[in-house]
């Protein structure tokens, strides 16, 4: 299966079709151009030949990196949430964001998400500091509920504060009842070490 | 099969056919129109005769619903949950308030919350425009705060007067004066409101701060306040700011072309608000003299003004019933507001108030006008004023199984003063009964702001503590605490009484662990009752361990003493209880380091803490400590220093040199006439 060829002159076919593209970086077909004299043989590859210029032609497949913390030496803490990647979501974690309308014949998906992201990090901002966890957003009916974990750095008369703050002008910017639920810990809650 | 009731035409079929299926249907044996049952009683009539031909079906009348019918029935499905805060704290142990201070400081810190959050709206409204509700949430947009209409026009004025800004109305009256336009009489008499209700001040705004005002107006007042006798006036804040002499209210009123009721109704009532009340009084003479009626509201000020007029009794009251009789002269009819009015002015006039206000309840009834709770309290007030407080067991036949709602704004003092009143009378079973009626339909909204909500369940709890067992008062606490009120000093106070009384002293330490939350711990009274309860007599041995605990603790709030707060003082008594608490559970070290507190505090200890300690070198067998301590109460020179050598030699088995130090130490013992006396 040749995808897309591009013939250069004497470039030759690509002698890789036949191996497996899962280790893309290596084996990404390349259609050289300037090469002189190269065998037509399947499955040679000429690494002797300089002054090669290729272009990727096939679907490039990197390495999945979405939402997952890296093995590291072993002294990097990290939460449930944190260790463990996307496809465990439905298995072993929950959702962040909760509504409808991603359900079939339900709109506004778009606009929630962007809500959302706007939310997070207004309130990343406002609780500098505090968050021990992501936060979890659930829309019911009208109401917009925030649930969100602390850190008890902050004396409660400033929490207080604050998500008086907040629940207002959430209020006031989407034109909807937002109510804040808060929980606090004394530390964050470590899973384990990576 | 047999469990397929999809369709309902297929409900008899089903019925026939699988008489296996276990369920019984309601209704189902009738047919197929009970599916189509509405519930009305003809309905049924009808489907109940057999044979009976189709009548005419009788379609019950729609009803309608109130918009907030569901919340409310699901609301009222719900008590209250007494271990809970109140709703509006987050429910998380570092959050929830532990007592009474902390929960005004957390909601006090969520509403500036709120304002700082509606100053931001305000000051940039252009983010906060994008209008997505539907159907439009008028109060979810900023506030246009600043007036639009810049040209000196009547629309400007009324645009001015419409946001309540009181001087930029005034400069634009005066500016409509001077450029000659007329001005609608309605517009004069709105303006004339605006000044009146503010009293020329502006109103305060939550940007702005209070401060300055208040400082301003107290300096003014304070010649007035002098010559004002008798009554204890707090600072200008709680009497309102106060009329100044031609003011702009009535540099305009004089101004006015034409005035008609309305225009002098406002004056009084602006008069008497700010506390000029002589002068509302010549305002009223001056509108019967041009021969307008006036409306209810200003009668009702005009006879709140009364007291402030006149100062006999005697002319007080024939002066209220002089306006009562222009008010039937004029044709304007009294509302409760009038009578409670009435009520407030007698309680002014001395002795007389009791008969009179029961005549003024008499024609309450035949007016047919309900009297709220203010008239109960007014009425509670006059007779417990001048002894007989027995009327409290007729009001409270009236009120009970009724519900208010709340018609005079001073309907929130009813319940405080009503459990007072039950307090000075001790009678728990009237207090039950006020209970109640709190209880009842949505009383408990009338209950007034958080200090009277928190009075009154301290009343009530002091009563309980006083009358009632302790079962049930430890009921009762469980119920009000933390949910309705923290409790003060003075209750954990009774409170221990009533353990003390019920002789449950092993209860004590319960209760301290309760105490510790509360922030009571900076009241060395409180803490001193709680040694001292805890010391006076022996208990069995665990009690004495959970007692010791406790007092290792009291000791070290003694100790360690946080920045910002002045130390406790260590006091005698405090020490020898401690000290005694400690050597009764064998803990003879600590006992020993209350000792050297003694010393170190210039204090001196009583005969009992040192008899204790001594029991209690004895249970360790430290003999030297023993002649330690009959040292130290030579160097205190206690009067039991001789008992206690005594006690040492025949108790303990010393050796020379001890026996020589001992008489060393003891002064008295080489004197033997003296021996003896204590």
């Amino acid at each position: 299966p040749l995808p897309g060829a591009v013939w250069f002159g004497l470039a030759p076919p690509s002698p890789l079709c036949g191996r497996s593209l899962a280790h893309s970086k290596m084996a990404a077909p390349l259609w050289g151009r300037g090469l002189t004299a190269a065998p037509w043989t399947r499955g040679a590859f000429s690494w002797f030949l300089p002054c090669r210029r290729a272009i990727q032609t096939t679907a490039v497949c990197h390495k999945n990196r979405a939402a997952r913390v890296r093995v590291g030496k072993g002294d990097k803490p990290v939460t449930y949430e944190q260790a463990h990647p996307p496809h465990y979501i439905a298995h072993r974690k929950g959702w962040l964001s909760l509504h409808t309308s991603n359900l079939d014949g339900e709109g506004g998906a778009a606009e929630c998400t962007v809500e959302d992201v706007f939310i997070r990090k207004f309130i990343y901002g406002t609780f500098h500091g505090c968050l021990a966890n992501e936060i979890v957003l659930k829309r019911r009916a009208n109401v917009l509920v925030v649930c969100a974990v602390f850190l008890q750095r902050l004396p409660p008369y400033k929490f207080y504060f604050l998500v008086g703050y907040t629940e207002t002008l959430l209020s006031f910017l989407y034109k909807c009842p937002v109510r804040l639920e808060v929980q606090t810990l004394p530390e964050r809650v470590i899973y384990k070490y990576l | 099969m047999a469990g397929r009731w999809l369709r309902h035409g297929s409900w008899q079929q089903v019925i026939l056919l699988s008489g296996r299926c276990g369920l019984w249907l309601p209704g189902a044996g009738k047919g197929e129109s009970s599916r189509h049952c509405s519930g009305s009683a003809s309905l049924q009539k009808t489907e109940a005769d057999p044979g009976v031909t189709e009548e005419e079906i009788v379609v019950p009348r729609k009803k309608t619903w109130d918009k907030l019918a569901v919340l409310q029935t699901l609301a009222s499905t719900i008590n209250r949950d007494p271990t809970a805060a109140h709703y509006m704290f987050q429910d998380d142990p570092y959050l929830i308030p532990r007592n009474y201070f902390e929960a005004r400081l957390f909601s006090l810190s969520k509403e500036s919350g709120k304002n700082a959050a509606k100053y931001i709206v305000n000051e940039f409204p252009r983010f906060f425009e994008r209008d997505i509700a539907e159907p439009h949430i008028p109060c979810l947009m900023p506030e246009n705060l600043a007036p639009q209409i810049e040209e000196v026009s009547e629309a400007a004025l009324k645009e001015r007067i419409q946001l309540r800004r009181v001087k930029a109305s005034v400069d634009m009256f005066d500016q409509l004066l001077q450029a000659g336009t007329p001005l609608s009489l309605e517009t004069s008499n709105r303006l004339l409101d605006l000044l009146c209700f503010y009293g020329d001040r502006e109103p305060t705004r939550e940007d702005q701060s209070e401060h300055k005002e208040e400082l301003e107006v107290s300096e003014a007042e304070a010649p007035d306040q002098r010559k004002r006798k008798g009554r204890s006036r707090k600072t200008s804040d709680f009497i309102g700011p106060k009329w100044r002499e031609n003011n702009n209210a009535e540099r305009i009123f004089n101004l006015m072309p034409e005035r008609n009721a309305h225009s002098y109704c406002t004056m009084i009532r602006g008069m008497v608000k700010h506390g000029a009340c002589v002068r509302a009084h010549d305002t009223y003479t001056d509108l019967l003299n041009d021969r307008h009626t006036a409306d209810v509201y200003t009668f009702n000020a005009l006879i709140l003004a009364v007291p402030e007029v006149k100062e006999n009794y005697i002319e007080r009251w024939e002066l209220v019933e002089d306006l009562l009789k222009h008010m039937v002269q004029q044709k304007v009819q009294p509302n409760v507001l009038t009578f409670n009015a009435v009520l407030k002015t007698l309680r002014k006039c001395g002795g007389m108030g009791k008969s009179i206000s029961l005549k003024i309840l008499r024609e309450m009834k035949a007016l047919k006008i309900e009297p709220s709770l203010a008239t109960f309290e007014l009425l509670l007030a006059i007779f417990s004023k001048f002894g007989s407080m027995e009327i409290i067991y007729e009001v409270m036949d009236e009120i009970e199984g009724k519900t208010f709602v709340a018609r005079d704004p001073d309907d929130g003092n009813f319940f405080v003063s009503a459990m007072r009143v039950c307090l000075n009378l001790k009678d728990v079973e009237l207090a039950y009964r006020l209970h109640k009626v709190l209880e009842t339909g949505d009383n408990w909204k009338l209950i007034g702001d958080a200090q009277q909500q928190s009075l009154y369940c301290a009343k009530f709890f002091t009563l309980l503590c006083m009358m009632e067992q302790l079962d049930v008062v430890l009921k009762w606490y469980k119920e009000l605490v933390p949910s309705l009120f923290y409790p003060n000093a003075q209750v954990m106070w009774d409170l221990l009484q009533a353990l003390d009384t019920a002789n449950h002293l092993e209860m004590v330490p319960q209760i301290w662990k309760e105490i510790k939350p509360l922030g009571l711990t900076n009241r060395p009274e409180l803490l001193e009752e709680v040694l001292a309860l805890m010391a006076r007599e022996i208990h069995p041995q665990e009690t004495q361990m959970s007692f010791a605990n406790c007092a290792a603790d009291i000791k070290s709030i003694f100790e360690t003493r946080e920045r910002n707060q002045v130390p406790l003082v260590w006091t005698a008594s405090a020490l020898g209880n401690i000290a005694i608490l400690f050597s009764r559970v064998g803990r003879i070290r600590e006992a020993w380091n209350m000792l050297e507190l003694f010393k170190k505090n210039n204090r001196v200890p009583s005969d009992k803490v040192m008899n204790e300690v001594l029991t209690c070198t004895k249970q360790s067998n430290a003999p030297d400590q023993a002649v330690e301590l009959v040292k130290l109460a030579a160097a205190f020179t206690l009067p039991t220093t001789a008992k206690l050598a005594r006690r040492v030699i025949e108790e303990f088995e010393l050796s020379e040199e001890q026996k020589k130090a001992l008489k060393d130490a003891d002064p008295q013992s080489s004197d033997s006439s003296d021996s003896d006396s204590d």
